[in-house]
């Protein structure tokens, strides 16, 4: 390609790796407040749970602090599907659980406490006046003798 | 005045660091110690970052990801009895997580383009600084194109390369200052990349 050399040559071992540490330091550093948000995620009463993921079926890049969209989460053998309708600082949650159950639904928003609610028995719910910001939803499962919760990673919405 | 004493005195981890300081923590999260926890998240957070983001998914699928393998992590903690398997139990679940089928299926925005908006644009500056932004801004493009696998084994190797994340040398057994065979071939591939970019930009 270049007679005069391959311009790769000059970078050395050493001097790739600095520019790659920089990478990491300049252009791709972990988000500032990430870690306050794992932190929030964690301060669960009990964190004996299961992790459902964000699924991004539709554009949640355009969800997220946009105040309005569809976002749905799975674990093994449950979806919920979250409908959000912002209204000024605050938002509605409306709700669908799938497989429908009368399951106990919590949205933890930070710095601004819990709402809570049960889901109907076609597995519908709906949360009004939550507050916007760093939120993590909670689905409390089974009966007394078989409890299990499932919570999403938070998410600022 | 007791009480404040009581709630102030240092944890058991206070003045440790690497392996010892993991160790301390996981031994007090076990015990349900929450600033043990929210120690390692923040001594590790880095280190989960990296992994999910050489793995190809963009930031906000990053920031999930990071969030899911620390609540697994604390919702089982008892499984992991060997503290010095938690960096590698932190990378092969990042690792997984990111590759998993589930949820990913919106094609993520690729890295090079992600960088090529966040690429200062060059300013000026002192002929020595300028040199070395030019530079760094032709590793950083050949960087973007290589292999997820050759990402992470570079992003690894330069956190292993930091003290505070000596048991990710650890993990890649990398023999203090030596570049093993793969690190050799991502590096001759990165130079293949800089030199068939042919510097003329």
């Amino acid at each position: 390609m270049n007679d005069l050399g391959a311009p790769g040559e000059a970078f050395s071992d050493d001097l790739i790796l600095a520019g790659v540490g920089r990478f990491l330091d300049e252009l791709d550093p972990p988000p500032g407040d990430l870690v306050q948000r794992v932190q929030f995620a964690l301060a669960l009463e009990d964190l004996d749970v299961e992790v459902a993921r964000w699924e991004r079926l539709d554009n949640l890049a355009g969800v997220r602090g946009g105040g309005t969209g569809t976002i749905t989460f799975t674990v093994s053998d449950l979806t919920v599907m979250i409908n959000l309708t912002k209204m000024g600082k605050l938002h509605r949650i409306d709700g669908w659980l799938v497989p429908a159950g009368q399951y106990g639904v919590e949205v933890r928003v930070a710095e601004h406490g819990t709402s809570s609610t049960t889901a109907d028995e076609g597995g519908r719910f709906v949360l009004d006046n939550v507050p916007r910001g760093t939120t993590q939803i909670l689905v409390h499962l089974g009966d007394v003798s078989c409890r299990r919760t499932v919570v999403t990673p938070t998410v600022v919405l | 005045m007791t009480d404040v004493q009581t709630t102030e005195v240092d944890p058991p981890w206070e003045g440790l660091t690497g392996a010892e300081l993991h160790a301390a923590c996981m031994q007090a999260a076990r015990d349900g110690d929450r600033r043990a926890m929210a120690r390692l998240v923040e001594e590790l957070t880095p280190l989960v970052w990296h992994v999910a983001r050489a793995n190809g998914l963009d930031r906000s699928v990053a920031e999930d990801v990071v969030q899911t393998v620390w609540l697994a992590l604390f919702s089982q903690l008892g499984k992991l009895r060997d503290p010095k398997a938690l960096a590698a139990w932190l990378i092969t679940t990042t690792r997984r997580e990111a590759t998993h089928p589930f949820g990913r299926r919106m094609q993520p925005v690729p890295l090079s383009d992600e960088v090529a908006e966040a690429m200062p644009s060059t300013q000026p500056a002192p002929e020595d600084e300028a040199v070395r932004a030019d530079r760094d801004r032709r590793v950083w493009r050949a960087f973007v194109r290589l292999p997820h696998r050759c990402q992470e084994l570079l992003r690894l190797t330069v956190l292993a390369g930091r003290a505070e994340y000596q048991l990710v040398a650890e993990v890649l057994r990398i023999p203090r200052g030596s570049i093993g065979p793969t690190r050799g071939r991502c590096l001759d591939q990165m130079r293949d990349l800089l030199a068939s970019e042919g510097g003329s930009r």
